[in-house]
């Protein structure tokens, strides 16, 4: 990892120094506050969590902005932040266990299990998640996920990071990105499989989509 | 009966014939469909891939239920924070940080 985010907790230093640094919080935390926020929503089963991630990462990046050479680009640097302090989080009881995921448990062993069973046929991805049972068991379905795994699915396949981006955030090259990326993803297609959501979403869109 | 062999049992079912194909094969793709999906892999394999998911229908519902998993995974896009709480947000980080 090439930016320097080493300065969490000890760099006192930096929030006591004077000069602009508050005005380059400000800068900092005006342009990048959603989508850290976004990240930590996807990152963390509880709202209150999502939260919490949001301040440690902005506190930890306030303490390392002296620091940070621009070397890397700053979005990269705040999803190593935010990453390293969502890994800290306690895990809580929505999170799943830290195990290892293997290939052979994603090989169905009955019929059902090859296709999804929410009913999205037909239906544009936007249109599928408006409907609210859909959207709870998706967002059930990642944060089930051991946390190794999400980091790597919610910085891929939601915040739309390249394998390489991802890599340099996680300390991992890009084949065990892509490992276990293949993995997360199957996880989360067997528990949309084996989660039956009755009715059709056409019929559920007064569910609201908030 | 141990789970690869009734994966085995399933992938060889009368309802989903699959003639020609072994379970191996089954699970070969299965390890590459992030990859093809991704659009990763040489021509060839995917030409393979291709090949194996026209014969083999479980492997084509299996497919597209990853690529729906992946696409409903993009889609997904959560509520912002108010303006309030993030001003509020702001001023309990600089006074955690000594600076409010």
């Amino acid at each position: 990892m090439k930016s320097r985010t080493q300065g969490h907790g000890a760099d006192t230093q930096t929030a006591a120094g004077s000069g602009n640094d508050v005005e380059a919080f400000d800068q900092l935390y005006r342009e990048h506050v959603d989508r850290i926020y976004r990240f930590a929503q996807r990152m963390c089963g509880q709202e209150d969590d999502a939260k919490d991630l949001v301040q440690d990462t902005f506190l930890n990046a306030y303490r390392g902005l002296k620091n940070f050479r621009g070397d890397a680009q700053i979005s990269t640097w705040l999803y190593t932040i935010a990453s390293r302090a969502s890994i800290r989080m306690r895990r809580k009881r929505k999170g799943g266990p830290e195990r290892e995921l293997s290939l052979d448990e994603f090989i169905p062993t009955s019929e059902g299990e090859f296709r999804l069973q929410i009913p999205t046929e037909g239906l544009t991805p936007q249109e599928a998640l408006e409907n609210k049972e859909i959207r709870r068991a998706l967002h059930q379905a990642i944060v089930k996920l051991p946390k190794k795994y999400r980091l790597v699915l919610v910085l891929r396949d939601m915040e739309g990071l390249t394998a390489r981006e991802v890599g340099s955030i996680m300390g991992l090259n890009e084949r065990a990105v892509k490992s276990r990326l293949h993995r997360a993803r199957l996880f989360v297609r067997r528990e949309l499989s084996a989660r039956g959501i009755a009715g059709h979403p056409h019929l559920a869109r007064t569910t609201g989509s908030t | 009966m141990s789970t690869a062999r009734r994966a085995m049992a399933i992938y060889r079912s009368p309802l989903h014939p699959h003639h020609g194909h072994s379970k191996a094969r089954c699970v070969k793709v299965l390890r590459r469909l992030s990859a093809y999906l991704d659009d990763e892999l040489s021509v060839g394999i995917c030409k393979e891939i291709r090949k194996h998911l026209g014969a083999c229908p479980n492997c084509e519902e299996f497919v597209a239920s990853l690529r729906q998993t992946v696409s409903l995974c993009g889609h997904v896009n959560p509520a912002p924070l108010s303006p309030a709480f993030k001003a509020r947000l702001r001023t309990q980080i600089l006074q955690a940080a000594g600076r409010g």
